[in-house]
């Protein structure tokens, strides 16, 4: 059993440092939309999240189009294009303002747990996998420690209104290691995944910059 | 199993005592695996340890059906036996006397007589028929639930149901009856579990003695199993196409399916896929459990490896499910997510022998 292998390692303390300057950019994935997941009581059959055609009661929702924040973090909730209302994950690639970030925050919700890769390109060539982990979006506990962005009290199926039913978003969030500008990210192909919103963040501490 | 419970006006009534059924959930799993859940702690047992014990890989040809609590049984019709076989349970399905003849209620006295026995029963229902289910008058679709009593006088069958929204309480007769009966007729909005008839069928599950108490050298010893079964070099024996060898092959078979085109057999990944997402997941949680409990970094390691399996299953399935109208345009993809999964599983198992080195 134990030999204390598993002990933490002595810790002599954290260190603080002056404030660094946090940037949040939300990303505009209108024309990556391809899916609609949400829908209103009265037409529940138009939403499709699911392959039995769930959706989320619009009600429950922020309004098409708002910004919201969720746990201090920007995120411009979609609009209901003609595509839809989320971009299903079939390794769209999706051009940002170039840039250092630290981190991708999805507000992301999957048929069944999923994980998959997410391909972050650079401006000099280079790219680096990461993997985005998000947890079903039926009634489930957040499994890959997100947050929960949204989570209804009921569930739209394609004939009719469940109550007592929630159905979830997560906010997850994406690491960028690389100390260079980011320039794309291409989605995972992997249809279980649903992004609905991108925000980009910057923590560079002025120094840096 | 002879008894027939009446009261003394003659009514069928048969409860089980104490608390109702624990409604044992993970999300990843089925109503096959919370109600066998629900069976195993009745007994005293804990799911966790019998249900994520054992982890393989099994397809059977021509045998995966639309029914949610559909699982790829080694021992033929014993499904508790065949999810957890380095422990004493098995299970046996109950089929109504003579289906042309026995009506409903003779068939409920076979219900009570196991409750009676002090068996928690566990019916095969259709949801299109129960008002608790989400599908309720909208999708057919075939499920499992846990039936823990039946009072005829009162009108009630008592049953639970783990499965978001979970539920337990009573039912009308009428509306079990309607469940349980159900022809489960073909429903285009879910062709993964209709058009599989219920049959009035319920399963018990027996537990065995001694019911042993899982520590560090019995764990040891099911995950050398485990990992036999996965390395089995006949990947084609009588038991189906089993270990990583069967697993390829089943995945041939998927992107063959695609060429030719089969949408059914494309289909039918959604019900396997499922009993074997939800056996990996659980024996991630096992391990992870064991693992931290013990301080055990391997095992841990192990365990997110084998989750990671586990959740490399949703793309396989929701690829095929979704692709299956046009099974050509999904090869790619599907192909894509079958060499995932297969890499996916040959890395837990590396992590599996690596944990047992540490056990």
């Amino acid at each position: 059993m134990s030999d204390g292998r598993d002990r933490a390692a002595g810790q002599r303390g954290a260190v603080l440092t002056s404030a660094a300057t946090v940037r949040f950019v939300p990303v505009g994935l209108s024309g990556h939309c391809n899916n609609r997941a949400i829908s209103a009581a009265d037409d529940t059959r138009s939403g499709q999240f699911n392959v039995w055609g769930n959706s989320y009661p619009a009600a429950h929702l922020p309004d098409p189009g708002s910004r919201v924040q969720v746990a201090g973090v920007p995120f411009d909730f979609p609009a209901r294009g003609p595509g839809g209302d989320n971009a299903r994950c079939c390794g769209q690639l999706i051009t940002l303002p170039p840039d250092h970030y630290d981190w991708l925050h999805l507000l992301t919700a999957a048929e069944r747990r999923a994980e998959d890769t997410v391909a972050l390109h650079f401006e000099d060539g280079d790219v680096d996998f990461e993997t985005l982990r998000v947890s079903d979006f039926w009634a489930a506990p957040a499994r890959f420690g997100e947050r929960s962005a949204f989570a209804t009290t009921q569930m739209h199926y394609p004939h009719h209104v469940q109550a007592g039913l929630s159905a979830l978003i997560w906010s997850q969030r994406v690491p960028v290691t690389r100390y260079q500008r980011l320039t794309a990210i291409r989605l995972p192909r992997n249809i279980a995944i649903h992004v609905f919103a991108l925000t980009l963040q910057s923590a560079w501490a002025e120094a840096e910059a | 199993m002879t008894a027939t419970p009446l009261t003394a006006q003659g009514q069928l009534r048969a409860v089980l005592a104490g608390e109702p059924p624990e409604l044992w959930y993970r999300d990843p799993v089925s109503c096959l695996q919370s109600t066998l859940a629900a069976a195993l702690r009745r007994a005293g047992h804990d799911p966790l340890e019998v249900l994520g014990a054992h982890w393989e890989f099994r397809f059977l040809p021509g045998d995966v059906r639309p029914e949610e609590f559909y699982y790829p049984c080694a021992v033929t019709g014993d499904l508790a036996g065949s999810l957890a076989p380095h422990h004493p349970v098995s299970s046996r399905w109950h089929y109504p006397p003579d289906p042309g003849r026995s009506g409903p209620e003779q068939s409920l006295r076979g219900i009570a007589a196991a409750i009676t026995f002090g068996q928690l029963v566990i019916a095969a229902v259709d949801n299109f028929y129960l008002p608790f289910r989400p599908a309720f008058g909208d999708v057919h679709a075939a499920h499992l639930i846990a039936v823990y009593g039946i009072d005829l006088a009162a009108d009630q069958v008592l049953v639970s149901d783990a499965m978001p929204p979970a539920f337990a309480g009573p039912i009308t007769v009428a509306d079990f009856l309607r469940a349980w009966s159900s022809a489960n007729p073909p429903d285009p909005q879910d062709v993964f579990f209709s058009d599989t008839r219920i049959g009035r069928r319920f399963m018990t599950v027996t537990a065995g003695e001694p019911f042993p108490r899982l520590d560090a050298p019995m764990l040891r010893r099911i995950l050398a199993a485990n990992l036999a079964g996965f390395s089995g070099e006949d990947a084609s024996d009588q038991a189906g196409w089993t270990g990583l060898p069967g697993l390829k092959l089943y995945l041939m078979s998927l992107l063959d399916a695609c060429a030719r085109p089969d949408p059914a057999q494309l289909a039918s990944a959604y019900p396997l896929g499922w009993g074997m997402q939800a056996q990996a997941s659980l024996h991630a949680e096992l391990l992870r459990r064991w693992g931290t409990q013990a301080g055990l970094p391997e095992l841990r390691e192990a365990a997110r490896l084998v989750e990671t399996a586990a959740h490399a299953w949703t793309g396989l399935r929701m690829t095929a499910a979704h692709g299956r109208g046009d099974p050509r345009a999904c090869a790619g993809e599907l192909a894509r997510h079958a060499a995932g999964l297969r890499r996916s599983y040959e890395l837990a198992l590396a992590g599996l022998q690596d944990a047992i080195g540490a056990l």
